[in-house]
């Protein structure tokens, strides 16, 4: 097996393994070390790690869980994602963690820390509340309050004092790992043959696994190998993927995407792990620099309110800008923010002429045909008017 | 009603009146060249907007109404043809299918649209994206009132308070913007002066289920003795409901009487009413006698019976603890005491739960509180599920199965436990 | 003295007759069908002549059951959740949990000693993992039901079946089947997919020993086995499952009746 072989064999199972390997191994190697979870979308993982705290992103328990205890805490309307988590929760999967925090991405997310803290009291376990009223001169402040609060709790889980260099320190690691997100982003969206889907998005989930110090050289192995890999182009449709935000389609969805050649050049998959735009801007304030870049480089996402435009704007101009020729909305099966996006992401598509199909999936899937047909229908309509328009 | 009295009916007359009134003057609004604000009723600032010389109106009570009058059905298919999922929440489809539909109530008012959209975001993601659509399709201005969910069990935090408070301040400056009018301190003091005695009123006729038997249902009757304190709240004429109602309240009380012939078993409520089939709902629980005492559905648009009041001292910090302290802006922990405390203090034998699917901020959890209350309170609960707004998710068979399962077993127990 | 009782189901109709010292002395059972009051009197008719007694000297009858407002001999009616738990208990006294998975709906009840119920849950509107699945499954299979059971027991290979709505089962088989899956396999993986739902509702009333499995599916031994091994409980189940609810309301009618004559004997 090559080098490149073993790194992506490794990062396939922390994404299919529902026993962490990534974080376990750390914590055996590090006894004092504590980990915490976040259920997505975004957390300020930064103020996790200065604290000497592994972030642990969790993403569900996609299609290897077998739930049984979570369906007696949740009605059958709820995701997948929520019934999963709670699953690995209460089949102590989660036994290495020391803590779990939620944010306010939607109301399912918000009510399951209650939830959480009531079945795991035990454990540290907070509600992280993003300010969804940014023009508002108050919100900074509160905002940075709320941040240093979470690092006081940080702090007393670690048993470790820490300074603001700590923090720069640790926005600086953050920095440079997603500029080799960045990076994989562009060489996935410049050949897509060079790096295939299913590689790029393990590559992007273990990002939230490993300790970033560890994962950036890892990472600069993977480019420098990709760089000179062997491939020759494949013909296909270069589309965008959109809804997949928090839970996660299966590899087996994603893999037949590509097979259906619908090259996802662009997409909002475990949009957490990249949440900013660009680099954020450095002053002497670290605890502002992270606020700031919350309130002004975040990516468009329908878990943060700004306008009610720009989402939509967004999504248009990432289209073009990757030179995409179609959007395929990929949504969690009762995920309501994603589906109330769609509807204003779809009457601007058709403004805009862009072609597009919705399909929906659930963690517990196992039948990809129809999905696949869409796809390569959705692909072959595409190429084929393409020729037309040719003629 | 076991028989006749004097005030017997005067509470949801008046009401009503009181919003076919407003409802007629709202569709006269525009030609009067005055402004109109959608808002929400979960710590709703209609004092503030009020102020501010707006007309308020309320989608969700739109909804409800669309509801009840067996119109959100087809409201909720034209939605859905417009790309909304089945899965989403009935009361935003309802919504924008009556926009799309020309914007006409049942009962023939046609709402004028919104001038400003005030998302007065309390405990819910989905007002969000609520009032994102209407933004997009009324192509008209957005403003939000973040109101942070509350942790813990101490109650909001002095920067919580602080931020709410700063943002009702800034968007008094979008309202002058918009209605060209100056904002009127003086007329938001006293209109906040009459919330606080509206809510004492409110309050007292709550907690008049304290009694046995109870003079009134604190679920099935409060739902519409509530409507004015939350679209009207701190106007005389919602103060002057609130009085009606006491009296026709206080008469019940004087004379025996309570909502149903003979009070059989009291009942804790939790979660919003099957509003498409309300009455149907209703009736599964009279046939066995069940007298709701407390509900947390008619505390959505306000928890005043914990203690808080509008405070026209401080009209802008009181607004802003309110916002805070909304049933649905409460975490699982808190909301699990307040039925507990219910349970106490009003001599509840069970707790029914009913899960919508529409509203998960209402739902996630619920499953929770089942197990807290049957195994740790030792207090009997049903866990029924439908919908607020969708007519389809009401199985009417294996509700009424459930009910009657229930109270069956309930009564049944209490027969050989007097043995 | 006789009492009966009729269990009017989504499926099949059922009758029980019980002499005054509970014994069962007349079975009635048929397909429900369109015709709820004309199935509920040939069920009575047929446990009665089974009894070797005319239908007049059944001194009470309780309907139970979704049809249960329509039995036409009905005296009372009471809900099939309270009849299992009688019924159950009745049969097999130590039990506190029952399970029942019936056509269109499948309930965990938790009871008491005295056969009362002091918790129930039901699966959610619509028929994912009830027995309603299982005859769709039998049906994509070309099997009857009475077979899959046996069936699945031959199973060598564990396979997971993730989708138990009935709407798909279709789907989800012939996709099992085209990718060259064994039958036997298949069907093992709806058992076991059904009881893995079955346990989660269980787990709402609590899973305290024993269990009673009842209602028509509790007659299928691979539901029988994945019930077992998924809750690692001991689990009863009688010959007469089907009749459980029905032979509850037949108990229910007995002690009416019982406390009625009392009552006569006091006032003359």
């Amino acid at each position: 097996m090559n080098r490149l072989q073993e790194i992506l064999q490794s990062v396939r199972e922390e994404t299919e393994s529902l026993d962490f390997p990534g974080p376990r191994k750390w914590k055996q190697a590090n006894p004092d070390g504590r980990c915490v979870g976040f259920f997505p979308v975004y957390c300020p993982v930064e103020i996790l790690d200065a604290a000497g705290v592994l972030p642990v992103a969790l993403f569900g328990g996609g299609e290897q869980i077998e739930v049984e205890l979570a369906d007696a805490r949740v009605q059958s309307f709820i995701c997948s994602i929520s019934r999963s988590t709670l699953e690995l929760g209460l089949t102590d999967r989660l036994d290495f963690m020391d803590g779990m925090l939620f944010g306010s991405l939607c109301d399912v997310a918000r009510n399951l820390s209650g939830v959480w803290a009531r079945n795991f009291p035990d454990t540290y376990c907070d509600y992280l509340h993003f300010p969804q009223n940014l023009a508002s001169d108050q919100a900074m402040d509160f905002y940075v309050h709320d941040l240093k609060r979470l690092a006081g709790d940080m702090a007393q889980l670690s048993g470790k004092s820490w300074s603001d260099e700590d923090l720069a320190l640790s926005l600086d690691r953050y920095e440079s790992l997603r500029a080799r997100l960045r990076k994989l982003q562009q060489i996935r969206c410049q050949e897509p043959w060079r790096l295939s889907l299913e590689e790029f998005y393990c590559l992007l989930r273990a990002a939230g696994r490993r300790k970033v110090e560890a994962y950036i050289p890892v990472l600069d192995e993977v480019i420098s190998i990709l760089e000179k890999r062997d491939c020759r182009p494949v013909d296909g449709i270069r589309v965008v993927l959109e809804g997949s935000f928090c839970e996660q389609p299966s590899l087996e969805l994603i893999r037949s995407l590509d097979q259906a050649h619908c090259f996802v050049v662009e997409s909002d998959l475990a949009r957490g792990m990249c949440w900013f735009q660009e680099p954020i801007q450095r002053s002497d304030d670290p605890w502002l620099d992270l606020a700031r870049a919350y309130f002004k480089h975040a990516e468009a996402s329908v878990v943060r309110h700004r306008d009610p435009q720009e989402r939509s704007q967004r999504l248009l101009q990432r289209v073009q800008d990757s030179g995409a020729e179609g959007v395929i909305f990929c949504t969690a099966k009762f995920c309501e923010p994603a589906f109330y996006d769609f509807v204003l992401h779809k009457r601007v598509l058709e403004q805009a002429d862009v072609p597009y199909i919705a399909v929906e999936f659930e963690e517990k899937m196992s039948n990809f045909e129809s999905i696949r047909t869409q796809a390569e229908t959705f692909s072959e309509s595409i190429l084929f008017f393409g020729e037309e328009a040719m003629a | 009603m076991s028989q006749s009295y004097l005030h017997q009916g005067s509470g949801q007359k008046l009401q009503r009146k009181l919003l076919g009134d407003w409802y007629q003057n709202l569709q006269e609004a525009p030609q009067r060249g005055e402004k109109v604000a959608y808002l929400f009723i979960s710590g709703n600032i209609g004092e503030l907007l009020q102020a501010c010389g707006f007309h308020l109106v309320y989608p969700e009570v739109n909804a409800l109404q669309c509801g009840i009058k067996k119109v959100a059905g087809p409201n909720i298919l034209s939605a859905e043809d417009l790309g909304y999922s089945g899965d989403v929440c009935g009361y935003v489809k309802n919504d924008i299918g009556l926009l799309t539909g020309g914007n006409q109530m049942p009962q023939g008012t046609v709402l004028p649209p919104p001038d400003l959209l005030v998302c007065n975001y309390a405990g819910c993601a989905t007002y969000l994206r609520w009032f994102e659509a209407l933004a997009e399709f009324y192509q008209a201005e957005m403003v939000v009132v973040d109101v942070p969910y509350l942790r813990g069990t101490d109650g909001p935090t002095a920067e919580e308070k602080a931020y709410v408070e700063r943002q009702l301040r800034e968007l008094v400056t979008v309202c002058e913007r918009i209605t060209g009018q100056e904002f009127d301190p003086e007329a938001y003091r006293q209109a906040v002066a009459r919330s606080a005695q509206t809510e004492d009123l409110w309050v007292d006729i709550l907690q008049s289920a304290k009694r046995k038997p109870s003079p009134i249902d604190a679920y099935f009757e409060a739902v519409f003795f509530m409507a004015p304190i939350y679209v009207m709240r701190g106007t005389e004429a919602c103060l002057d409901y609130y009085r009606a109602v006491k009296e026709e309240i206080d008469e019940r009380v004087q004379r025996g009487i309570g909502p149903l012939a003979r009070e059989e078993v009291r009942i804790l409520m939790e979660g919003p009413p099957a509003w498409p089939h309300f009455r149907r709902f209703w009736e599964m629980f009279k046939k066995w006698g069940a007298v709701s005492v407390a509900s947390t559905y008619s505390k959505v648009g306000g928890v005043w019976d914990l203690g808080f009041r509008h405070d026209p001292d401080r009209p802008f910090e009181s607004m802003a603890e309110y916002m805070l302290g909304c049933y649905t802006n409460r975490n699982w922990g808190m909301r699990s005491d307040m039925l507990k405390s219910y349970a106490e203090e009003y001599e509840a034998d069970a707790l029914v739960i009913h899960s919508v699917k529409s509203c998960r901020s209402f739902s996630v959890g619920q499953a929770d509180l089942r197990e807290q209350f049957i195994r740790e309170y030792d207090i009997p609960t049903l866990f029924i599920e439908s919908d607020l707004a969708d007519p389809r998710y009401f199985a009417e068979a294996q509700m009424k199965n459930r009910i009657d399962a229930f109270f069956e077993a309930l009564k049944h127990r209490r027969v050989t436990a007097q043995v | 003295m006789y009492a009966a009782g009729i269990d009017v189901g989504s499926t099949q109709t059922k009758c029980i007759v019980l002499d005054e010292n509970r014994n069962i002395c007349g079975r009635g059972l048929r397909m429900t069908g369109a015709d709820v009051m004309k199935a509920s009197r040939q069920v009575f008719e047929q446990a009665c002549e089974l009894a070797g007694i005319e239908t007049h000297e059944v001194g009470y009858t309780i309907g139970t059951g979704y049809g249960r407002f329509r039995v036409a001999t009905g005296d009372d009616q009471i809900t099939e959740i309270s009849c299992h738990a009688k019924g159950a208990v009745h049969l097999f006294p130590k039990t506190r949990t029952i399970l029942d998975i019936g056509g269109q709906d499948t309930k965990a009840i938790r009871t008491n000693e005295r056969g009362e119920v002091v918790d129930f849950c039901m699966n959610d509107k619509c028929a994912a993992g009830t027995g309603r699945f299982l005859a769709a499954a039998a049906e994509v299979m070309g099997m009857d039901v009475s077979e899959i059971g046996p069936a699945s027991l031959q199973s060598t290979q564990k396979l997971k079946i993730t989708n138990v709505c009935t709407v798909f089962v279709e789907s989800e088989i012939l996709n099992q089947l085209g990718r060259g899956k064994k039958r036997e396999d298949i069907l093992a993986g709806v058992h076991r997919s059904i009881a893995g739902r079955s346990a989660s509702l269980l787990r709402r009333v609590g899973l305290d020993e024993e269990l009673t499995f009842t209602g028509g599916v509790a007659k299928n031994p691979g539901m029988l086995d994945a019930v077992r091994t998924r809750t690692k409980l001991q689990v009863n189940a009688s010959e007469d499952s089907q009749f459980m609810g029905a032979l509850g309301a037949a108990l229910f009618a007995l002690e009416r009746e019982l406390a009625g004559a009392n009552r006569q004997e006091v006032q003359s």
